[in-house]
C-alpha cells in the first residue's frame, strides 16, 4: 500500500519548490530542514543573478506559502536519523533538537532576546554580527519562533522572566518523530568551502580578505553594516578585487569541477558596490569567464560598460598584506610579467561543496554519493533519480547549479515523486 | 614516444590553462621575466622548447607545483626538458666550476678511491654493518670547496651521529658511498645519475642497513622520489628531523632550552617537495620556547636562489636577499636550516654584504646537537 505522502529534506530554495509542488497536488509533505528556519542560503543572499532582484523578496513568500501550506508540515531544527522500508512505503525517523521554547505558545515577540545579556557570532551572518543567546537566525525567519543558545548560555533566567507566554523551556529534551512517506526528495544544498587551506591568499590571517559569502553579508541592507561596504577596521574601502575559483578547479583537495555560479556572483557583487558606492574601484580576476546562462554575457557587458567593473584575465599567486592593512595581489596578464594589483579588500569565491553531513545522511538513506560528495545519480537521463528506489534529488547537493535550476530540479523531484506517491506504473524506478 | 610528448604527459601539462598563477609565485619572475605557463604553453601548441635561460634558469623549488589548481608538475617539466636539451648538447652554466665532474668521475667503474671519511673523530660511534645507516651526501666535499665561506659542511654529518650515538644509535657510514646524483638528473644527465644510484643502493644493500637516516634533503628526495623509479630496494628512509621528532614523542630526547629567537627556513626539497614541514618544527620548538615564523613559510616558503649548482646570477642574489631579509624581520638572529645548500647560498650572499644583515645561519643538527649538549669536535 502507497502511501501518499512524501518526506523532503532540505528546506532551500529546491526542497520548498519541491514541497510546495507537492503539497498543490494535494500530497501531504513533511519538510525537515536542520536549521532554524527554511529558506536555505538563497535567504542569505543580498540579490540574485543576472536580474538584481532582492533575494530575500523573493523567497520570502515561497517561504510563507511553505509553512502555511495545509499540506506541508515543516520541521525546522530537526534531522532525518534512520529510514526503514522501501518505496511505497518508508518509516522515517527525525530527531527534533530543543529550542527550549515551547514552539506553540512562542508568538515571535523577541522580548527574550532584548533581555539576554549575552553576544553570540551570529552564523547566518558569517559570523560579521552579534546576536542575543535567545534568538532568531533573521529577520523574516520562518517559523517566527525564537530559540535558546543553551552551549553558550550563563543560565541568569532573564528570558523567563520577561516571556509574557510563559514559553521559555530550559528542559526541553530532544524529541524522535515517526513519519511514514511513500517517496523522500533530498535538497540538502552546499556549504562554502572555508578557503584557510588555501594559504596563498591568507585568509584567516589577513584582516580584509573575505569570501563571497562574507561580502554579501556586508553589500546587504539587512546585513550587519546596513549594506555599507567597510574595512574590518570600520574604514571606507576604496578598491577591491575579487578572485574567482578559490579551491574550485582545483586538484590538489579533489575537487576539480566548475561550481557554476562564481563569475556571475562576482559580477553581481561587483555591479552592487558600484552602486552602493559609484567611488569604489572594482575588479575581477578570473581564469575564464563561464557565462553560459540566459542574460549571463549580457550582464557580464552590462557590469564592464554601465558600472565599469575591471575583468582582469590572471589568477593570483600569492597576497601581501602590507603594513596599513591593504593588500598586494601578484598576477600575471597572460603574459611573462608579474603585475601587481594594490586593493584594500579581497573577496575569495570560494568553491562550494556539499553540505556537511551527507555522509551520515547517505548512510542512513541507503544511498550512495559521488566522488566530490554529491548525491548519485542511477544514470545521467534520470536527473533526479538517486540509486535507490522512491528516492530523489534536487538542487545543489546533485551537481552544481545556480538558484533558477534549483527551482526547476525542485519541481523536477516533485513530479517523479508525485509519479510514487499516486501509484504510477514505474514505481519510482526509471525506464 | 617523442620525448617531448611523454615529458608534457607525465607532469600533465595538458591540463594547462595559463591562468598565470604560477608566473605570479614564482620567485624568478619577481626580479625578471620569467613564465613557467608560457614555456609550457610553447610546448603545447608544438613549437621548439629551445634550450635557452627559460629551461636553465629554473630553480625547480616547487612554489609554483604547489599552487597549480591543475595539477601541472613543471619543475618535474623541466627536468624532462634539461634531459631533451643535453641530448642536444646543451647545458647549464655550473656556478661552482668542476662540481659535476667530480660527479661524473664518481659514476665510472675507473673512478678512483675516495677518502670520505677523513671527518670521522675519535668521539664518533660509527660501524661497517648494522640496521641503521646514515646516508652523508655531499658534506665531506662541500667541506673543502666552500672553506672559503668559512663553512665546516663536515660539523654537520659529525653532529648527526652524535645525536644518533647519544640515542643509542650507532650508525653505518660507508667509504664507497657515492654522490647520490641529484645535480645530475635535475641538469638532465640521467645515464652516470644511474651509475651512481645502482652503487649507492648495492653498498647500501652490502651493509645489511634496513632504515637509512639522512640528514640532506636532496639525497633525501632523490632516494625517496627518484630511485624507485630505477632501483629496487625497500630500506626505509627517513630524515634526521623526522627521527627525532619520533624520538621527541616517546620522550626520550633531553634537550638544554635555548632562548634566542630562532626561526627556520624550509628548503624545497624537504619541503614542497616532500611535504615534510612539521618534524623539524617540532624539534625546534622543544628546544628553542621563542621560535618565530617568518612572513612566508612551509609551503608558501621562498627559495634560496638555486639548485643543482645551476645558473647562479643576479637574479638568485635577489630571491636570497629577500629571503634573509624575512628572516632579519623577524628579530631572530639564528636562521636555521635543514639543507646544506641553503646554508651555503645564504652563507655567500651575506659574505658579501656584511653589513646588510644581522643573521647567522646555523645548520639544523648543529643545533639540535648543541641544545643536546654535545661538544663540537675540535680539530
Amino acid at each position: 500500500m502507497t502511501v501518499k505522502s512524501v518526506l523532503v529534506i532540505g528546506g532551500g530554495v529546491a526542497g520548498m519548490q519541491a514541497a510546495f509542488d507537492l503539497a498543490e497536488a494535494g500530497i501531504t509533505v513533511c519538510l525537515v530542514e536542520k536549521t532554524l528556519s527554511i529558506g536555505g542560503r538563497m535567504a542569505q543572499l543580498d540579490k540574485t543573478f543576472p536580474t538584481n532582484d532582492c533575494a530575500i523578496c523573493i523567497l520570502a513568500p515561497k517561504m510563507m506559502d511553505c509553512y502555511r501550506h495545509e499540506n506541508i508540515e515543516v520541521l525546522t531544527f530537526s534531522e532525518v536519523i534512520s529510514v526503514e522500508g522501501e518505496v511505497g512505503s518508508f518509516k522515517v525517523k527525525i530527531l527534533r533538537r530543543p529550542r527550549f521554547i515551547d514552539e506553540e505558545l512562542c508568538n515571535g515577540c523577541g522580548d527574550c532576546a532584548r533581555v539576554c545579556p549575552m553576544g553570540i557570532l551570529n552564523r547566518f551572518d558569517m559570523d560579521l554580527r552579534v546576536r542575543s543567546g535567545a534568538y532568531i537566525p533573521f529577520l523574516q525567519a520562518v517559523p517566527l519562533i525564537y530559540a535558546l543558545d543553551r552551549e553558550k548560555c550563563m543560565r541568569c533566567g532573564l528570558c523567563k522572566v520577561v516571556c509574557g507566554k510563559d514559553a521559555i523551556r530550559y528542559d526541553q529534551k530532544p524529541e524522535i518523530v515517526e513519519r511514514t512517506v511513500g517517496a523522500i526528495i533530498i535538497a540538502t544544498g552546499f556549504d562554502p568551502l572555508d578557503p584557510a587551506g588555501i594559504t596563498e591568499y591568507g585568509y584567516g590571517h589577513y584582516d580584509n580578505v573575505l569570501t563571497a559569502l562574507e561580502y554579501e553579508r556586508l553589500i546587504s541592507a539587512a546585513g550587519p553594516t546596513g549594506g555599507h561596504v567597510v574595512r574590518k577596521d570600520g574604514t571606507e574601502v576604496k578598491r577591491i578585487a575579487w578572485i574567482q575559483c578559490v579551491g574550485a578547479r582545483d586538484t590538489r583537495d579533489n575537487r576539480p569541477y566548475c561550481c557554476s555560479v562564481c563569475c556571475m556572483h562576482a559580477t553581481k557583487e561587483a555591479i552592487l558596490t558600484r552602486e552602493h558606492h559609484p567611488e569604489v574601484e572594482t575588479f575581477i580576476l578570473y581564469t575564464d569567464l563561464r557565462c553560459f546562462g540566459k542574460g549571463f554575457q549580457e550582464y557580464v557587458n552590462r557590469a564592464k560598460d554601465d558600472y565599469g567593473v575591471v575583468y582582469i584575465r590572471g589568477k593570483p599567486g600569492e597576497i601581501r598584506e602590507k603594513e596599513d592593512g591593504t593588500l598586494e595581489l601578484f598576477y600575471s596578464p597572460y603574459s611573462d610579467k608579474v603585475e601587481i594589483l594594490d586593493v584594500d579588500m579581497v573577496v575569495l569565491c570560494t568553491a562550494l561543496i556539499p553540505s556537511e553531513g551527507v555522509d551520515v545522511l547517505a548512510k542512513v538513506l541507503g544511498i550512495e554519493l559521488d566522488e566530490y560528495n554529491f548525491f548519485k545519480l542511477k544514470d545521467p537521463y534520470n536527473p533526479t533519480e538517486t540509486t535507490r528506489a522512491g528516492i530523489f534529488v534536487a538542487g545543489y547537493c546533485q551537481a552544481p547549479r545556480d538558484i533558477p535550476e534549483c527551482i526547476a530540479h525542485g519541481s523536477a523531484a516533485a513530479s517523479r515523486a508525485m509519479e510514487v506517491v499516486l501509484g504510477g506504473m514505474r514505481n519510482g524506478k526509471s525506464q | 614516444m617523442e620525448k617531448i610528448t611523454e615529458a608534457i604527459n607525465r607532469t600533465k601539462a595538458y591540463y594547462c590553462v595559463e591562468c598565470g598563477k604560477c608566473t605570479s609565485a614564482c620567485p624568478l619572475s619577481r626580479f625578471g621575466d620569467y613564465s613557467p605557463d608560457r614555456v609550457v604553453e610553447r610546448a603545447l601548441i608544438g613549437l621548439p622548447v629551445r634550450p635557452d635561460l627559460s629551461v636553465w634558469s629554473c630553480l625547480t623549488c616547487g612554489r609554483c607545483k604547489e599552487i597549480c589548481t591543475y595539477g601541472v608538475d613543471y619543475p618535474e617539466f623541466i627536468r624532462r626538458v634539461r634531459s631533451i636539451a643535453r641530448d642536444e648538447r646543451e647545458q647549464g652554466i655550473c656556478a661552482h666550476g668542476e662540481l659535476f665532474s667530480v660527479m661524473r668521475l664518481l659514476a665510472r667503474p675507473s673512478a678512483p678511491p675516495q677518502k670520505r671519511l677523513y671527518w670521522i673523530s675519535k668521539d664518533l660511534k660509527v660501524r661497517d654493518k648494522g640496521d641503521i645507516l646514515y646516508f652523508t651526501g655531499c658534506l665531506p666535499y662541500f667541506d673543502i670547496v666552500f672553506r672559503d665561506l668559512g663553512l665546516h659542511t663536515v660539523e654537520i654529518a659529525r653532529s648527526t651521529v652524535k645525536i644518533l650515538n647519544k640515542l643509542d644509535v650507532e650508525p653505518v657510514v660507508m667509504n664507497d658511498e657515492v654522490c647520490c646524483g641529484h645535480d645530475l638528473f635535475w641538469n638532465g644527465d640521467i645515464e652516470p645519475f644511474k651509475r651512481l644510484g645502482a652503487l649507492n643502493i648495492q653498498h647500501i644493500k652490502s651493509r645489511g642497513a634496513r632504515k637509512v637516516i639522512f640528514s640532506c634533503p636532496e639525497g633525501y628526495r632523490t632516494f625517496k622520489l627518484d630511485y624507485p623509479e630505477f632501483f629496487e630496494f625497500d630500506f626505509e628512509l627517513l630524515h634526521i628531523s623526522e627521527f627525532l621528532a619520533e624520538r621527541i614523542e616517546e620522550g626520550t630526547v633531553d634537550f638544554r632550552t635555548i632562548d634566542a629567537p630562532v626561526t627556520y627556513h624550509d628548503p624545497c626539497r624537504l619541503g614542497r617537495h616532500l611535504g615534510i614541514y612539521d618534524p623539524p618544527r617540532r624539534v625546534l620548538s622543544a628546544i628553542a620556547p621563542n621560535f618565530v615564523e617568518m612572513a612566508s613559510n612551509r609551503e608558501n616558503s621562498l627559495c634560496c636562489g638555486t639548485s643543482g649548482w645551476t645558473n647562479c646570477d643576479s637574479f638568485a642574489e635577489e630571491i636570497r636577499g629577500e629571503r634573509l631579509k624575512e628572516g632579519v624581520e623577524t628579530g631572530a638572529q639564528i636562521m636555521i636550516t635543514t639543507c646544506p645548500k641553503c646554508l651555503i647560498h645564504f652563507t655567500c650572499h651575506m659574505s658579501n654584504r656584511p653589513r646588510e644583515y644581522n643573521l647567522k645561519i646555523v645548520p639544523f643538527e648543529v643545533f639540535v646537537a648543541r641544545a643536546m649538549g654535545l661538544e663540537e669536535t675540535t680539530e
